[in-house]
């Protein structure tokens, strides 16, 4: 008989130390670990698209894997997850991450993890920061793979950790154990409109995003959707030395002295789908610096200087805009580099948040394959970032120096990896 | 010095098309990263009905614009085009005969009157004669003899003429175009929304990708519009490719709506709950090729593309992006168009394109008039060949 799935005190001695990672099978088997299952959040999206399919490349294409294990941390009255399990029996509900990785055995009994700690009802800290818990759910998972003597790749849906420090251990967590880790939001991965890529080792002099939304939410998509374009950069990532956060009067002054340029903020608004219109009666028209203000209650910007001496600069315009846009001024081009990262929003919009397709796919990649689709790294520091902008907007918008950033050099993929066919 | 441009219109207030498409020339439009300001002029307006009410939220906005912008509206089109003066006094025509209060004719049809402002159009060009470039908004008439008429004109008159929809103009996703000289041996597109404003976009879309197949466009030899079950029996259209074109849909209803699961509306047997009044047109072109626009209105909300292209893997397919009210982005696509024309002097596709869609459309809404009735259509003899390079946005 196979006992019951249980943590030895040796295996926790052993700890962090590299573990086999066998070559993925033909049909992998995943888990997955969730916060919460209700229509609309993350995990709903991201499972859903391994069990019913979606469409991909003009099919409605099935991955090549078997979902076959689920622990949901809250299972509410709006709760989906036991309707899925009851119509997709090969997946079975499980009540702790232990026994979702074993199957309810005593070893790791998947080929792939995928860790969606998003939406459910957690406190805050002090900053206004969900406590998600993806730490806890990562250090649930990784105590399976030690005491299995076994890893298996992780897909981690958004930034690593609300507080930077466990962030970094989960990073050196995977990196001592050599576990194939992804992480990140879906901007980076969705549509673009243009369909255009930042030619790998452009000179990028400034960047600028512009989106909408909530610090310590959004945030940290308009973070992903700067990042996932500067890493092109001649050199790569060499990390960011110091940022500062910006809001209301503060926003506005820094705007009026040109902290980031204009004409690059400028063509990101020109980028956008969603526009509000200043004047009524007007379905389109681009906003005077009195509309912005007008228009735009609570502005803030994070203005972030990397260490080779770019700066970038996410703002987030909410009453403006309800879409992400990117725009850069690149050595040797008249015009600024711009694009929007689209987005099929549901309700108001579409039916389906399609941009989780591809972030799907990406996962579905590295479980086939054993390597991450693209670096961890990106968002390790768009983690860190999202938590600095947290951190110079509670210590009154001060500008602070970011070490731990500063150390984060990493290889943007060669191959783009957003959205295109 | 800009150009100067007569607009005419049936009716001007907000989120209508000469609104959204007459103000980008007035305050400037988003194209290709930058707020373009058109070097073009709106010197006149001509309004056909003038709804009452708040001009801000549906009343007329004919008077408002012009005294901001400082533009006469006029009571005629004659007026209209000669700016009060005895002679033509514009350098471009824009007619947009969309919205406002019209009967509709027994084929569902909404009897707009742009042949009619086409036809007094040229009957300043011919009196003053002199003939500068007109715009048509969406097809070019509810009946294809008016359409060919004002086509055959702008031949005659030597004026360069650009017509149609903004959805051959507008991003796709995937920004997908099909190689010109390609070999297509099936194409399908799903439309959704009322005949006879919908249906019309969606043929112009399934257009503007076909006409660049090997040959170009050489006429429909026949049409058939069926409707209800028949559409789910019939097996002359491509279950892969209406898997295909279903799946660059972001806007699935049914199960979807209810728990945000994805679909695969063909391979679940969900469609025919989905869709009450279904409707397939059939169109069969002189050179052999077989297209279908299934019309799907509860099914989604999106305008998709499937084509099977000799040569090319699985099925290329797209989502032609309406991007969200109010902003209409799309149509900022179509104005850069239009300005194009009126700068050049050329139009940057063939107006033959709109020209076949209006036929078509008429020729399907008598099928379907006639109980679904083959129809031949020797009179859709229209050729004409894409060009060559891309003309939707992707930059």
């Amino acid at each position: 008989m196979t006992p019951p799935f249980q943590l030895r005190r040796r295996d926790l001695l052993f700890g962090a130390s590299a573990l086999a990672l066998a070559a993925p099978p033909a049909r992998p088997k995943i888990a997955a670990i969730c916060t919460v299952y209700f229509k609309y959040s993350h995990s709903q999206h991201i499972v859903d698209r391994f069990l019913e399919g979606y469409g991909w490349n003009g099919t409605h294409h099935h991955p090549e894997m078997d979902l076959v294990s689920i622990y949901v941390d809250q299972i509410g009255k709006t709760d989906f997850s036991k309707d899925r399990a009851a119509r997709f029996p090969q997946m079975k509900m499980y009540p702790s991450i232990a026994e979702a990785l074993t199957t309810g055995g005593s070893k790791l009994a998947v080929d792939g993890v995928l860790l969606i700690g998003e939406h459910g009802d957690y406190p805050k800290t002090e900053k206004g920061q969900v406590k998600y818990p993806r730490y806890e759910f990562f250090n649930e998972i990784t105590k399976v793979y030690t005491a299995s003597n076994r890893v298996a790749p992780i897909f981690n849906d958004k930034h690593l950790s609300w507080n930077w420090a466990w962030a970094q251990e989960m990073y050196d967590t995977a990196q001592k154990m050599k576990i194939p880790f992804m992480s990140g939001s879906s901007l980076p991965v969705t549509w673009r409109t243009p369909s255009i890529e930042m030619p790998l080792n452009s000179k990028i002099e400034e960047a600028v995003c512009v989106g909408y939304g909530g610090v310590d939410s959004y945030d940290f998509h308009a973070l992903e959707t700067l990042q996932c374009m500067v890493e092109r950069r001649k050199g790569g990532e060499t990390g960011v030395k110091w940022l500062q956060a910006y809001r209301g009067d503060q926003f506005w002054q820094a705007m009026k002295e040109g902290l980031w340029s204009r004409d690059l903020m400028n063509a990101a608004l020109c980028r956008s789908h969603t526009l509000k219109p200043a004047r009524p009666g007007f379905n389109n028209i681009f906003p005077s610096d009195d509309d912005l203000k007008k228009l735009v209650r609570n502005p803030v910007a994070y203005h972030y200087q990397h260490t080779d001496g770019l700066k970038s600069t996410m703002i987030l315009f909410s009453g403006l805009v309800e879409d992400f846009n990117f725009a850069a001024r690149l050595t040797g081009q008249k015009k600024p580099f711009s694009t929007q990262m689209y987005l099929p929003m549901p309700p108001a919009r579409t039916s389906l948040a399609n941009f989780f397709s591809p972030l799907s796919n990406s996962a579905e990649k590295m479980f086939l394959s054993g390597k991450p689709t693209y670096p961890l790294e990106r968002t390790l520091l768009t983690t860190g970032l999202t938590a600095a902008g947290v951190d110079s907007l509670f210590a009154g918008q001060k500008r602070l120096d970011t070490p731990h950033l500063a150390r984060i050099q990493y290889q943007a993929t060669k191959e783009s990896t957003f959205w295109r066919t | 010095m800009p150009k100067r441009v007569a607009v005419i219109t049936t009716l001007y207030k907000y989120l209508s098309h000469a609104q959204h498409m007459g103000d980008r020339f007035l305050v400037g439009y988003p194209h290709e990263g930058e707020w373009h300001k058109p070097d073009v002029q709106i010197v006149s307006l001509y309004t056909d009905q003038k709804p009452a009410g708040d001009p801000a939220s549906g009343g007329d906005q004919s008077y408002v614009r012009a005294k901001e912008f400082g533009f006469t509206v006029y009571n005629t089109i004659a007026e209209a085009l000669r700016c009060g003066t005895g002679k033509l006094a514009v350098d471009a025509v824009m007619i947009i005969g969309e919205h406002g209060d019209y009967p509709k004719n027994e084929k569902g049809q909404v009897l707009y009157p742009r042949y009619e402002f086409f036809k007094q159009c040229v009957e300043v060009f011919e009196k003053d004669g002199r003939a500068v470039p007109v715009y048509n908004d969406k097809h070019l008439s509810y009946s294809f003899e008016k359409a060919k008429w004002m086509v055959d004109q702008s031949k005659r008159l030597k004026f360069p003429m650009l017509a149609g929809s903004s959805l051959p103009v507008t991003w796709r996703l995937p920004d997908l175009e099909l190689p010109l000289n390609c070999e297509i041996e099936d194409a399908l597109m799903v439309g959704v929304g009322g005949s006879d404003p919908m249906d019309y976009h969606a043929l112009e879309a399934m257009q503007c990708m076909i006409e660049r197949r090997k040959g170009g466009e050489t006429g429909i030899r026949r049409v058939q519009l069926i409707q209800g079950d028949a559409v789910w029996q019939s097996n002359r259209y491509s279950k892969q490719l209406l898997t295909a074109a279903l799946s660059r849909s972001d806007s699935p209803q049914g199960k979807t709506l209810l728990d945000g699961r994805t679909q695969d509306l063909v391979g679940n047997n969900e469609l025919p709950k989905l869709v009450k009044n279904p409707a397939a047109y059939f169109i069969e072109h002189n050179d052999g090729l077989k297209t279908t626009l299934l019309m799907l209105d509860g099914a989604v909300h999106d305008y998709c593309f499937a084509a099977k292209v000799k040569g090319m893997p699985g099925y290329p397919s797209t989502q032609f992006f309406l991007s969200p009210v109010p902003n209409v982005t799309y149509s900022a696509c179509l104005v850069s168009k239009i300005e194009e024309m009126f700068v050049t002097g050329k139009a940057p596709y063939p107006v033959e394109r709109t020209l076949i869609v209006s036929g078509a459309l008429e020729a399907c809404l008598t099928s379907k008039l006639q109980g679904g009735k083959v129809l031949e259509t020797p009179e859709l003899k229209v050729k004409y060949r894409a060009p060559k390079e891309s003309q939707h946005a992707r930059t």
